[in-house]
């Protein structure tokens, strides 16, 4: 039976890796792919921390259950920009894409 | 409830779960196309789905797949196709020790939470108590115990949904 | 897998018949049954093609896991009061969650090809699958309030006394035409439209990946067929005079052949009118029968039935 500790340690690496992704990557949809890592992460330890209780509650999943709809929608959203994005400057390399102005 | 009456111990399947989760996760991050990290992806949310089941969150692990899965990598894969052009993408050849500069923070972090978990291990619950969270106890708490989120959510999905739409609009 | 095969031949012969023809009668055996066999192994021997330029890995793992996801949601299928292989406490939102699998894994598969028609028809065949979910698990939802539960067996007993049919007929409707265009069966079938596309987003696989795409489709209508027998034609009871799979698998059939009969009977449909009778028109049927089976509930009309 893997203890809490093991749930907390997956999280927090799956953090490590959300934000390695995040601020290394110069792909726009790469650093997306980053972005829901860390959502799914988080999710991941409310799930873990919500189930370890005593009594287990189901708290943990109706916040999880939000988080999903939202992230998804964050996705779609952060999407759409990109193909905006993309349709002005020719490019998704946010290094490139610097300039508030259009 | 799901009754997994394999003989496979829990802990086995906690590696497991976690190892393909993990590597896909790295994969996602690290694959030179964009569309196997895509794949990758894709991967990871079913490993995550796969932790929910093990966590007793069945209904949690089934929509997981159905929105995750099903549609957000879809909205990725489409957007991928969308951004193509003949040239190849951004080389992700991070310039001098900026890689590195990633990692150190990255890593850190992720040791600073996991130290701190650990070091708070003997207070934390080392087992599971037999749980009883049958799917239909969702839906009371749900509507009945957090109405105002759900009707911000409902707006929220209207909201990002007409904006998503608005952006993407081609002028012709 | 011999159901799939069973269909086809079955398919075919029904076909045939509308059409005023005869069908495979050559293929050895009473009637050309052995036809799905023959079909098989020709397939197999047809040189596998792979596309310049195209995808290898993706390009043959993707129909592998097409049917990996048509194949398992049938464990969650009641076919008895006790014949049901993983009793899952939210078995429907399980068979919800491998449908949505499909969409992603044409698309993927259509990019793999690496050539212009089998992407474009995969970009239609997605646009119809995804537009169709939600009128599919709106519909649903009016079946799951009846029941109370999202287990299939709890839906299936559930249906005692009256078949769901009867209460939500106009999600059934929506479920039926949701699910002909789910499998992109006629009239929905301009992924698959020859004097379009040529074959819609599997072009430009040949032989044995054909011939494992072909299986998933086939799974998927047989999957169908049951899940709406299950949610609206009462499963597994009937007189008893015969055993509960026995009659679950005659209803199956029933409604199988009514999702085989429109392929030789109506004209296509244009892609984007059907997408948007989707999001449009059935959409709000389903919302409809949502609000019209609440009110059903609420008022108590249901209770004779014991619902």
């Amino acid at each position: 039976m893997p203890s809490l500790v093991s749930f907390i340690i997956v999280s927090a690496a799956l953090l490590g890796i959300g934000i390695y992704g995040l601020s290394v990557k110069r792909n726009a949809i790469r650093i997306l792919f980053a972005v829901e890592l860390i959502v799914n992460a988080a999710n991941l330890n409310f799930v873990a921390f919500s189930r370890y209780m005593n009594p287990p509650q189901v708290t943990g999943q109706v916040i999880v259950f939000y988080s999903i709809a939202a992230a998804a929608m964050e996705a779609a959203v952060g999407l759409a920009l990109i193909l905006v994005a993309f349709r002005l400057h020719s490019t998704i390399d946010v290094r490139k894409l610097d300039k508030l102005k259009g | 409830m799901v009754a997994i009456s394999l003989e496979i111990p829990p802990d086995v399947t906690f590696v497991i779960l976690t190892t393909i989760t993990l590597l896909a996760a790295i994969l996602a991050l690290q694959a030179k196309e964009l569309i196997y990290g895509a794949v990758a992806l894709a991967i990871s949310f079913i490993g995550i789905a796969g932790f929910f089941v093990f966590l007793d969150a069945p209904y949690l692990a089934m929509l997981q797949i159905a929105v995750y899965v099903g549609a957000v990598v879809v909205l990725i894969l489409f957007t991928i196709m969308l951004v193509r052009r003949e040239e190849t993408e951004p080389v992700e050849r991070p310039e001098e020790g900026e890689g590195a500069v990633g990692l150190w923070i990255a890593g850190l972090l992720a040791v600073s939470i996991a130290g701190v978990a650990a070091l708070a291990g003997p207070n934390l619950p080392s087992s599971m108590q037999p749980a009883d969270l049958p799917v239909s106890e969702l839906g009371p708490v749900l509507a009945g115990q957090y109405p105002v989120p759900l009707l911000i959510l409902a707006l929220l999905l209207s909201g990002a949904l007409l904006g998503a739409l608005v952006l993407a609009k081609v002028d012709r | 897998m011999i159901v799939v095969m069973f269909l086809t031949w079955y398919e075919r012969k029904l076909l045939a018949r509308i059409q005023l023809r005869i069908g495979p009668l050559y293929a050895g055996g009473p009637g050309g049954i052995l036809q799905p066999i023959a079909d098989g192994v020709k397939l197999i021997f047809k040189e596998v093609m792979i596309p310049y330029k195209a995808d290898k890995p993706l390009f043959l793992s993707i129909p592998l896991m097409l049917v990996l996801s048509a194949a398992l949601p049938f464990a969650v299928i009641p076919f008895g009061q006790h014949w049901v292989i993983a009793n899952l406490d939210v078995g429907l939102v399980f068979v919800f969650a491998m449908t949505s699998l499909f969409p992603s894994m044409i698309l993927i598969f259509a990019w793999a090809s690496n050539s212009k028609y089998p992407f474009l028809g995969g970009l239609r065949s997605l646009f119809q699958q995804v537009a169709y979910e939600i009128p599919m698990w709106i519909s649903a939802l009016s079946v799951v309030m009846l029941a109370g539960s999202l287990n299939l067996v709890d839906i299936v007993n559930a249906q005692q006394k009256i078949w769901f049919i009867v209460p939500s007929f106009l999600s059934f409707i929506v479920f039926f035409i949701a699910s002909l265009a789910e499998l992109e069966r006629l009239p929905f079938d301009l992924p698959e439209a020859e004097p379009e596309l040529v074959a819609g987003w599997f072009t430009e696989s040949s032989g044995a990946i054909f011939m494992v795409i072909f299986l998933a489709l086939y799974m998927k209508v047989y999957l169908m067929s049951s899940l709406i027998t299950v949610l609206f034609l009462g499963g597994w009871w009937g007189p008893a005079f015969l055993p509960q799979p026995v009659w679950f698998i005659l209803k199956t059939l029933f409604v199988a052949t009514f999702i085989i009969i429109p392929r030789g009977v109506y004209p296509r449909l244009r892609v984007d009118l059907l997408i948007k009778v989707g999001w449009t028109r059935l959409l709000v049927i389903a919302i409809a029968n949502v609000f019209l089976t609440v009110v059903l509930l609420s008022t108590g009309v249901l209770s004779a039935w014991g619902i």
